[in-house]
């Protein structure tokens, strides 16, 4: 049973990373790509903290129900979550400045079709 | 059609390649050296119950003021782009239950936000998610009436004023026990307690003042239409 759970989770970030990933690769509209974009952010994010799931263990915070002398037997890894938490400000930041050039562009080029683009291709 | 036929080959190669790599990632039963140094010690050395906060923002901090740092570069980004070429987009006139919804809701929201940063030693939460609440807040002000809220030109400087804090926060430890970001000159008190582990909350604090401040400054250029605002 946690084998399922534990396991539908990997499953479900590989396929918000490959789902974002034919996005940016497929979309025409600007803003889709910038959608697709935080799809496989988000994705990363939920595999990161995957690696440091454990089943079966509690939150990494140690209160009065947690044992000390048993404390590395009984939590998550608190790490990756940590790594995460900064991960997904970040995210939020590049996707912010992201939608801002998306917009700005197709403004300047008076299209949101990145076909059309001309001035990005070489 | 090639585009998608592309897109497809590529897609499915790496999914192959991540449905041959991830089964291989056993479950584990035990923790990395990192983690398990932090679960085993992390309250002693740092006075946190919140492993992950002891991680963030007494372990790694200076990482984290590398993050504030990237933060603060992207929202300048965002505001220089948006002053110099404004987008123009024009307020409608709110509906009447996003109006309600904006004259209700901020008060519950701010003291939730103010529990999830004061409390970020002892429970989940911390300056990152409390000042993204709090931003949430001024968003919902800000789609409840037609225009920016009064007061928020005084932003940048609680940004900067927040950021500030958090490097001469660092720098205090240097002058006491010269390590920068030392946390535990002060004592780190009784974990668990509200007033506990050091300088932990008021670097919580710092932090949410700078997220809170910057986002919401980043929604307020949205609504820039070119005049001066």
């Amino acid at each position: 049973m946690t084998s399922i759970f534990y396991w539908s989770i990997a499953g479900t970030a590989t396929g918000l990373i490959l789902v974002g990933l034919w996005g940016i690769l497929t979309r025409r509209h600007i803003l889709r790509t910038a959608l697709a974009f935080t799809l496989a952010d988000t994705g990363i994010n939920l595999l990161l903290v995957w690696t440091g799931f454990l089943p079966g263990r509690a939150a990494p915070i140690i209160d009065s129900t947690v044992e000390t002398a048993v404390v590395t037997s009984t939590v998550v890894d608190p790490l990756p979550q940590a790594l995460v938490l900064t991960s997904i400000v970040i995210g939020v930041a590049v996707a912010a400045l992201f939608v801002v050039v998306a917009v700005l562009t197709s403004k300047q080029t008076g299209t949101a079709d990145v076909r059309r683009m001309k001035e990005l291709k070489w | 059609m090639i585009r998608t036929l592309t897109g497809l080959i590529i897609v499915l190669v790496l999914g192959a390649v991540a449905a041959s790599i991830i089964p291989d990632m056993q479950m584990n039963s035990y923790l990395s050296h990192a983690g398990e140094y932090y679960a085993s010690n992390g309250v002693n050395d740092t006075g946190a119950t919140n492993l992950v906060t002891a991680v963030i923002v007494a372990y790694r901090g200076l990482d984290t003021l590398g993050e504030v740092v990237v933060l603060f570069c992207a929202a300048t980004a965002v505001v220089l782009i948006l002053t110099l070429f404004p987008v123009g987009i024009k307020p409608s006139e709110p509906s009447r239950i996003v109006a309600l919804t904006a004259k209700i809701l901020p008060a519950p929201i701010i003291l939730f936000a103010v529990y999830l940063i004061a409390h970020s030693q002892i429970s989940p939460g911390g300056g990152f998610p409390g000042g993204a609440v709090i931003a949430s807040v001024f968003l919902l002000v800000m789609l409840g009436s037609s225009s920016v809220p009064s007061g928020s030109e005084r932003l940048p400087a609680v940004e900067s004023l927040a950021g500030l804090t958090f490097g001469l926060l660092g720098f205090w430890g240097v002058l006491s026990v010269s390590q920068f970001l030392n946390n535990t000159f002060l004592g780190i008190g009784t974990p668990g307690n509200l007033i506990s582990a050091g300088l932990i909350p008021f670097i919580s604090l710092a932090i949410g003042a700078k997220v809170a401040s910057e986002f919401s400054g980043v929604f307020r250029v949205f609504r820039n239409t070119g005049e001066k605002i």
